[in-house]
Formats: C-alpha cells, sequence, structure tokens
C-alpha cells in the first residue's frame, strides 16, 4: 500500500523516575514526540506494582525515522550501562502522514 | 499502657489484615493511586493541624528541633553504613543506596505513633513535625556522597587489578548533579504538602480552622486504618522477597531502628527537652526508614545498587517492626530514661 510509509516504533520499559531523562534523550536525538503509559510487572529487580506510586513503572512509545534510530540507541545504552534498568525493544511499523515523525519535539 | 493494646489499634489491626490478606493471596486490590491520595490526605490533614498548634511555637525550641533533625538526617545513615560494612554483606553501593533510606523517615510510622499517643492520651509537642519535614532531605545527600566514595573505592580496586573501565561520558548530561538531586529532594512532594499544610495551618484565620476541624480531626484514625490497610499489602508482597535479602541483612532491618530510636530517645529527652510523648515521636523519626522519597532518588542516582534490598528492608522489614513493637518500645523507653 504506495500511502504507508515504514518507520521504527521504539519501546521502553523502565521505573517512572527516569522519565524526565529519557524524554530529555528523544528530544536530544530527534524524536517528533512521546507516548507514556503507565505499567507494572516483575523483573529481575524484584516486583514493581505500582501500588503506591514508590514503585511505578512505566512503558514509553516513540515512532522514530530509521536514520534517527542509532544514537537514540547509544544514548539508550550509556544508560543501561551505568546501570539502569531498560527494556528495549524495537518494532517495524508503517505510518500514515510521515512528515509528522520527521518534525523535531520543541 | 502495654505493647499489646498497641496492636489493638485499629490501625495497627488493619496493617496487619493488609499482611494476610496478601499471605494468602486473597484478590483484594486496590484502586491505583488510592494510598497517594490518602498519605496526601494525612500529611495535609496533620500539617494543618500542627502548623495551627505551632503558630504560637517558640522560635528556639522550633530552631533547636530543626538543628537535630539536621544533625540526626546526617548522622544516622553513617551509621548504618558502618554497619552494614562491617557485616559485608552487602556491596558498597548497596550500602550508600540502604543506609539513606534509614536516615531519612517513614511519615506512616510517624502518623501511626500519633494515634498511639492520642489512643493512649498521652500528650506531644508539634516540634517533631518540623522535624518529619526536615529529616526527608539530609540522608539523601548522605547517600549520594557515601555512593560516590563508594564508586571512587571501587575504581581504585578496579585500576590496582588492572581492569580498565571505559570512560562513561556524560554525553547526555544526565549525571545527576547534586544541586539538581537537592532540589528533587526539596520540592519532593510529600515535603511541599507537609511544609505547605504547616504554613496555612500558622497563617490562616483561626475562626476559619474551626470549619476544618472535621476534616482534620474526625476522620483522621479512619483514613490512617485505610491507608495502613494498604500499606500492610505493599509489605506482604514484599516479604516474597526476604529470602533474596537474607537473615543477616533481615537483622539489620531491625538493629538500625533499635539504634535509631535509642538516639531519638536520647535527643528528645536531653537535647530538646520534650515530654514523653514529643521524646516518642522523635525516636520513631530516628527509628523509621523512608519508602516514599528516598527510593526513587537512589534509583536515579545509585542504579547500580539492588533496589530488592532497600525496598525489602525499609517497607517487609522496618516498617512493619516500628508499626508493631518500635512504638511502644520507644515510648517505654522514653518513660524509663524521663523517669
Amino acid at each position: 500500500m504506495d500511502r504507508l510509509f515504514p518507520e521504527k516504533l521504539l519501546n521502553i520499559i523502565t521505573i517512572d523516575a527516569l522519565e524526565g531523562k529519557l524524554v530529555d534523550s528523544f528530544r536530544k536525538y530527534g524524536a517528533s514526540g512521546y507516548t507514556v503509559l503507565r505499567a507494572q510487572g516483575e523483573g529481575s529487580s524484584g516486583i514493581r506494582s505500582d501500588m503506591t506510586g514508590f514503585d511505578a513503572n512505566i512503558m514509553i512509545k516513540v515512532i522514530i525515522p530509521p536514520d534517527r534510530l542509532p544514537a537514540m540507541l547509544d544514548s539508550l545504552e550509556r544508560k543501561i550501562k551505568k546501570g539502569h534498568h531498560l527494556t528495549v525493544f524495537i518494532v517495524d511499523i508503517d505510518v500514515l502522514s510521515p512528515e509528522k515523525f520527521d518534525e523535531r519535539m520543541r | 499502657m502495654s505493647s499489646l493494646s498497641n496492636l489493638l489499634l485499629p490501625a495497627v489491626l488493619f496493617f496487619v489484615l493488609g499482611v494476610v490478606a496478601r499471605i494468602v493471596k486473597s484478590d483484594l486490590r486496590f484502586p491505583p493511586d488510592l494510598a497517594k491520595v490518602l498519605s496526601i490526605y494525612l500529611l495535609m490533614a496533620i500539617g494543618l493541624h500542627g502548623g495551627y498548634a505551632l503558630a504560637n511555637a517558640d522560635l528556639f525550641i522550633a530552631l533547636n528541633s530543626v538543628m537535630w533533625a539536621l544533625i540526626m538526617g546526617f548522622s544516622l545513615p553513617i551509621i548504618g553504613y558502618v554497619i552494614l560494612l562491617v557485616s559485608r554483606k552487602v556491596s558498597l553501593l548497596d550500602a550508600a543506596a540502604i543506609s539513606a533510606h534509614y536516615g531519612s523517615v517513614s511519615a506512616g510510622t510517624f502518623l501511626t505513633a500519633i494515634a498511639y499517643l492520642d489512643h493512649a492520651g498521652i500528650e506531644y509537642e508539634n516540634y517533631p513535625l518540623i522535624m518529619l519535614a526536615i529529616m526527608e532531605t539530609p540522608a539523601i545527600v548522605v547517600g549520594l556522597l557515601l555512593a560516590a566514595k563508594a564508586r571512587q573505592t571501587i575504581a581504585a580496586r578496579e585500576a590496582k587489578a588492572g581492569i580498565v573501565q571505559d570512560a562513561t561520558d556524560d554525553i547526555d548530561g544526565d549525571d545527576n548533579s547534586f544541586g539538581h538531586l537537592l532540589k528533587d529532594a526539596f520540592t519532593n512532594g510529600s515535603v511541599v504538602i507537609l511544609m505547605g499544610s504547616m504554613i496555612i495551618g500558622a497563617i490562616a484565620i483561626p475562626s476559619s480552622m474551626d470549619k476544618l476541624e472535621p476534616f482534620i480531626e474526625e476522620i483522621f484514625m479512619g483514613v490512617l486504618c485505610l491507608f495502613l490497610f494498604e500499606m500492610g499489602h505493599v509489605a506482604g508482597q514484599r516479604l516474597g522477597d526476604l529470602r533474596q535479602v537474607g537473615v543477616l541483612l533481615a537483622l539489620f532491618g531491625i538493629v538500625m531502628p533499635l539504634i535509631g530510636g535509642v538516639i531519638g530517645v536520647y535527643v528528645g529527652t536531653y537535647m530538646l527537652g520534650f515530654s514523653i510523648g514529643g521524646t516518642t515521636l522523635v525516636a520513631v523519626l530516628a527509628a523509621s526508614a523512608s519508602y516514599i522519597a528516598v527510593p526513587p532518588a537512589m534509583r536515579l542516582a545509585v542504579p547500580e545498587a539492588n533496589p530488592s534490598y532497600y525496598l525489602t528492608l525499609s517497607l517487609g522489614i522496618t516498617f512493619p517492626f516500628n508499626v508493631i513493637v518500635g512504638i511502644p518500645l520507644f515510648h517505654k523507653l522514653a518513660q524509663v530514661v524521663t523517669a
């Protein structure tokens, strides 16, 4: 279908305290926007139940043009090296109106 | 008052019920954010109440309380850090993160102590309330300093062993600057609500405060029951992580509040000259460990530390210990010392 255009969907699951820092990187590495969802789950660093707000997780979704992805991933990798727990995965997606995702966040 | 009668306070019973509900795997589930709403209410109510009472406070005692809150907030984490290092049970960075929790305070424990004193008809000063607001922060600062020191030590050790670390340049500009984390700590939600409500309580027209009486006084204990019910549930959840923590580290979760409590009784009685009630509150402050302000700060600033350790210790061990055993124990100790 020629009205659809390929983009990358970056998914990150992490602690809510990191949201501000991640948004800073999105801005710096050319994302057009992002969506944050509240999340709960369990992993190697214990349970994150989001019951009282001190152990809340978030899932962040960012659609980003493929050519801007490597720099963004480098930045995420640096965070992981510092010890932060980030679950990062990428999905190939097709979008309508790609110009929306070319525009950088202000 | 015997320790048994503390166990029979409705708020404490609800805490136990919360733990039990979790252990029997009840399908009980609190709506998200309920605890947040309840703790906002509790801090607001106690802040208004305390601020109203502190409007005529003695400035000297108030400043003295602030000074001792700072001294305890800065020194308790160092004591905890040394104990953890001697026990050799955790890494340096884990020790830094855990001890930061023990210098900070738990509003939930403080409120339970107020319920205990009210129930027993024991008078108490309102100055510990200022200390509650002050003591949230210093421990975070000490925790960061200890972590920075620990990183240096680790780097030096690795350099000696010939391990070359690739420099983690701060390209993203997200190394947590001291000032930034300090600002976060001071503008932490619970500090803002508590301090703000105290100021409102102190400057508002007294007659208008009377209208707030049902909000501040009459439903307070009921809300505290709900809050502790949920906290019991959360603490019960942490009990599952006890195995990971191990016996010796779990013991720290009991020994540290005992040390803090003794220091608190000493400070309350001799340094601040408080009554038995006020001294009990100071002891509870010194004995309690944070589970709201400090965990996110440590997550950000000391990501290398294992969060299971500090959350299980502060929520799964120290909080229940203080609520059930600590409060009556420190009250008894305050009585003995004063006598």
